[in-house]
């Protein structure tokens, strides 16, 4: 099926659909609001791109992303799962992964309906929180009621839920993080995301905070959640498999794992990015500029670049290091050319020594402190390029 | 035909900063016409970019220009002075070139402290004094007031005298260059004695080798003659002679009295002693000139190449610079903290600074730069006595019998309001008072004496904050004195930093190392584990500070196009490491290393 390793040909897609209803004041990704009417526009654009592919490519898992793609309705949504299931085919049904992104007030039994209809087998539903004014806070425009609705529709219908949860929203206590894990947990999902709120340059929320308007939680409290999450979530049987995601035994997202090892994609839509035979690309980010450029038989990308087996192999590093399971210094000589310790070795033995990688000899790995300090250690082993 | 000597009159301007000493000259170029309007660029003789930024000089070019008055054309050598504390030595230089001396000072902001130190040195070297007041045309300038000051200052014997002036207007240039005429006395040579020259400076050429700056005493100098510098004992041809008029202008011939320039295939400036007498090899003059004390680098501190393997370009780049600073002076050295680089000698923070911007602007280099420190003494128990340019040649341990450092005589002139926070400020630096003098009721001059360790130390900033910058400040050094001197250690993550390291006196250590700690505190940014800083002497902590431990350093997500965007960060982080220095894990600063001087 595959001539190439999964480094350099895609087993995996992934699909953007920017539309939403509303813009939260957090969100730096491709996201368009208030322009329903260029959905259709969108879904043409979107079909040409993946027949730019020249013949279907057959994936093991596929993502599709937002935006909230389940805001479209069931009749779009049906458009866009009808070009997926011609474009990017998959392998061997029922052994494959198939992941929506939702929110609670955008799923109806319809639309669950035709997800799995189309072989949907996990979605992900974008909760965040369980307290009103922190669903407030983030400017989210779902209510606490909806969200045991939308769980339900999905449970009936697909096997794998997964939860977004979101700490140290500004004003956000520990207490109440601590019983927005408990409510979620009581819905037993199969998998949770929790995402510390980052403050991205330029988004509404930035401003805010740079005009002093935003109640933002400390340094100490932010780690004091993220600790917490590592806990409870251990405590109910989750494996904390990346730095924010944990999965239940057997139902860790196989796509993104794909990103965590650095390994190949396919990336169709606005801003969505590929990396395909060494060769990274972005979409432009903008949805009429993506409409407008495809439509008119021109590519949607705006930025390529082919890098070099060093910057790659060091790339590698910096992905896989957020993975529980590390770098396996086997694999990684398989994949990277590289021995790990001929690019690294100072710097594994110095963080070793600080407590923050574990170094079992056949793999490298962040320890509980090393993963509160991911960046930090991603950002001085890569200064060493 | 040279001029004869009666037709020549050399001086230089003696002023201030900012007191308008480059516009005037300008104002001589255009008013003889050697140089039209249409081409004059602002402060014509700023030879050095970096001067013409900053508005100041340090090294302005020689001038010939010619007049007429009272119906005959006189050639009028001016010879620059610099202006700044750190090239006060190059100021007797000129002197002993010139017969004359422009004291020129500004009609509002009145005498300053270099006004009467160098008007006092010109005087000595016997130079008559030309007063003029500059800006006269300025709605709140005092004359009346300023001139009172010279008096007191004793730089005027009879108000009548004091020019008065508009460089910028071009008012009373005419006059002025007409009482250089009238009241300095031609030079004193004899045409017919054997050669006889004063070199007063010198710059490389790239195509012609070294230009050597002369002032003729006795006899004449011609191309292809061979000359002797006396006190080198080395031979040349002389391959081509000039004067800057003010473009470099080839001539056949200098006269007795005529100041100009001379190339004779010399290869470095090295070979050219400043204050050397030229003669002729064949007929020499008997007795060679005085000529001049060799400046001595004051201030030395280290620096290093952030990346270690630009060593060689920093090498580079010093020897080229040494081409046209022979003040300058550098020798390798390896820190344990910061790789290899070089221990180099200036003459003052200001020359430290030129040499610097100068380094970091024509060749790229990123730098590291060490506190400065002065030249210190030690004479070990076996009564040996070494220089010390730095913190890394002070023993470990003992041996040391006495521990020495170059006191200055200060000039402070200041107005009479501020005596109380300069006798506060000097007594904190371990001056001592030697005397008062009043040039009005409101402005008076304090001298001290004080280490010029505490002058390097940020004292004229502290100066200039206090006195709102009506204060300004001249010393020289005067001598050397035992002192209760310590090495202080900083130690990062228990690594000892010696580029950090920095000599203090004993009852300044706690003071000195508590401010260094608290300073890199803020300096170096938080790390993923606890950094310790103390500063140690001979072993002994005296004073500890805490970089916590960073907590949470993580974004939340990364997927397929978070990939690309964090790329352009690690390079952009990557850049900014340039600027780093690792300390063992630490990455310490640039700016760090300048804790140590800073205070506040």
């Amino acid at each position: 099926m595959f001539t190439d390793p999964p480094w350099l040909q895609p087993r995996t897609a992934y699909l953007h659909v920017p539309f939403c209803g509303h813009h939260c004041g957090y969100c730096d990704f491709a996201v368009t609001a208030g322009q329903d009417h260029l959905i259709e526009l969108y879904l043409d654009a979107l079909e040409l791109e993946l027949a730019a592919l020249g013949q279907p490519q057959p994936v093991e898992t596929i993502f599709v992303g937002g935006g909230t793609p389940t805001y479209l309705t069931a009749k779009q949504l049906r458009r866009l799962l009808e070009a997926i299931h011609k474009w990017l085919p998959i392998i061997s049904p029922g052994s494959h992964e198939f992941s929506v992104e939702s929110t609670p007030e955008s799923l109806d039994a319809e639309k669950v309906h035709l997800l799995a209809a189309f072989g949907v087998n996990r979605v992900s539903i974008g909760v965040q929180s369980f307290h009103p004014h922190l669903l407030a806070a983030l400017e989210r425009r779902h209510g606490v009621e909806q969200i045991p609705q939308a769980v339900e529709m999905v449970r009936k219908q697909i096997p794998a839920i997964s939860f977004d949860l979101i700490f140290a929203a500004p004003g956000q206590t520990l207490a109440q993080w601590e019983a927005d894990l408990d409510a979620a947990l009581a819905f037993d999902p199969d998998h949770v995301s929790t995402y510390g709120l980052t403050y991205e340059k330029g988004t509404p929320l930035w401003k805010d905070r740079e005009r002093g308007a935003v109640r933002t939680v400390d340094e100490d409290n932010e780690l004091a959640m993220y600790e917490h999450a590592m806990d409870r979530l251990a405590a109910a049987g989750f494996e904390h498999y990346e730095i924010s995601n944990f999965a239940k035994p057997g139902k860790r997202c196989r796509h993104n794992d794909r990103y965590w090892a650095n390994e190949a994609y396919f990336g169709v839509g606005v801003g969505a990015a590929r990396y395909v035979q060494w060769v990274r690309e972005l979409n432009v980010r903008d949805t009429k500029l993506y409409v407008r450029r495809v439509l008119a038989g021109e590519t949607p990308t705006y930025q390529s670049e082919e890098l070099d087996p060093r910057e790659r192999a060091f790339e590698t590093i910096a992905t896989q290091l957020r993975r529980a399971d590390g770098v396996r210094r086997d694999r990684f000589r398989d994949q990277t050319g590289f021995e790990l310790d001929e690019l690294i070795g100072d710097w594994v033995r110095d963080f070793t020594a600080n407590g923050l990688l574990l170094d079992d000899d056949s793999s490298v790995r962040l320890t509980r402190r090393g993963k509160c300090l991911a960046d930090g250690i991603v950002t001085s082993v890569m200064k060493s390029r | 035909m040279p001029t004869p000597t009666r037709l020549i009159r050399n001086f230089c301007i003696i002023a201030h900063i900012d007191h308008g000493k480059s516009t005037l000259a300008d104002q001589f170029l255009l008013k003889s016409g050697a140089v039209s309007q249409r081409d004059i660029k602002a402060q014509t003789l700023d030879s050095m970019d970096l001067e013409r930024e900053r508005g100041i000089t340090i090294r302005m070019h020689p001038v010939t220009i010619f007049f007429d008055h009272k119906g005959e054309k006189f050639e009028l050598n001016l010879i620059d002075t610099p202006g700044h504390v750190d090239f006060n030595y190059e100021v007797s230089r000129s002197l002993a070139a010139c017969e004359g001396a422009i004291l020129l000072v500004d009609a509002f902001q009145g005498v300053q402290a270099q006004t009467v130190a160098n008007g006092f040195l010109a005087m000595e070297a016997q130079l008559k004094l030309v007063p003029t007041l500059n800006k006269i045309d300025l709605p709140h300038a005092r004359p009346e007031f300023v001139i009172g000051e010279m008096e007191q200052a004793m730089l005027v014997e009879d108000p009548d005298e004091v020019m008065k002036v508009s460089a910028r207007a071009g008012l009373g240039i005419e006059e002025l260059m007409g009482a250089v005429i009238d009241r300095v006395p031609a030079p004193s040579g004899a045409p017919a004695e054997p050669l006889k020259a004063l070199i007063y400076n010198s710059h490389f050429d790239t195509y012609k080798g070294v230009v050597v700056y002369i002032r003729m005493i006795d006899g004449n100098l011609k191309p292809g003659q061979r000359i002797k510098l006396m006190r080198a004992g080395r031979e040349y041809v002389v391959t081509e002679m000039g004067q800057f008029r003010p473009e470099p202008t080839k001539i056949d011939e200098l006269g007795a009295g005529q100041v100009g320039y001379f190339t004779a295939n010399i290869k470095t400036i090295d070979d050219v002693g400043i204050g050397d007498t030229v003669t002729d090899a064949f007929n020499p003059t008997a007795e060679p000139l005085a000529g001049y004390k060799e400046p001595k680098p004051m201030v030395y501190s280290g620096l290093y190449p952030v990346n270690n393997n630009e060593f060689e370009d920093l090498r580079e780049a010093l020897q080229k610079l040494k081409l046209n600073d022979s003040s300058f002076s550098y020798v390798p050295e390896v820190s344990d903290g910061l790789g290899f680089g070089f221990r180099c000698g200036f003459l003052g923070m200001l020359h430290r600074e030129i040499i610097q911007q100068r380094l970091e602007r024509d060749s790229e280099l990123n730098l590291v730069q060490t506190a400065p420190n002065v030249t210190y003494e030690i004479k070990k128990q076996n009564g040996e006595v070494v220089q010390v340019h730095g913190p890394q040649d002070v023993p470990d341990g003992g041996g040391i019998d006495e521990f020495r450092e170059p006191i200055v005589k200060i000039s402070f002139l200041i107005p009479s309001t501020n005596i109380g926070g300069l006798m506060t400020m000097c007594t904190e630096r371990r001056g001592t008072f030697v005397r008062t003098e009043y040039l009005s009721p409101q402005r008076v001059i304090l001298v001290f004496e004080m280490p010029l360790a505490e002058v390097i130390y940020d004292l004229y900033d502290k100066l200039k904050s206090f006195t709102h910058g009506y204060g300004t400040m001249d010393y020289e050094v005067v001598g050397y004195r035992a002192a209760d001197l310590v090495r202080m250690d900083i130690l990062v993550h228990g690594n000892r930093v010696d580029a950090l390291s920095i000599i203090v006196h004993r009852s300044n250590a706690d003071r000195r190392g508590r401010k260094v700690l608290e300073r890199l505190r803020k300096e170096i940014s938080r790390h993923m584990f606890e950094v310790a800083l103390q500063a140690a002497i001979g072993g002994k902590i005296i004073a500890r500070e805490t970089i916590a431990a960073m907590k949470k350093d993580v974004t939340a997500k990364c997927y397929g196009g978070d990939i690309s965007r964090k790329r352009k960060l690690w390079n952009k982080q990557a850049e900014g490491k340039k600027r780093m220095k690792a300390i063992g894990q630490v990455e310490v600063p640039q700016e760090a290393f300048l804790a140590v001087l800073e205070d506040d």
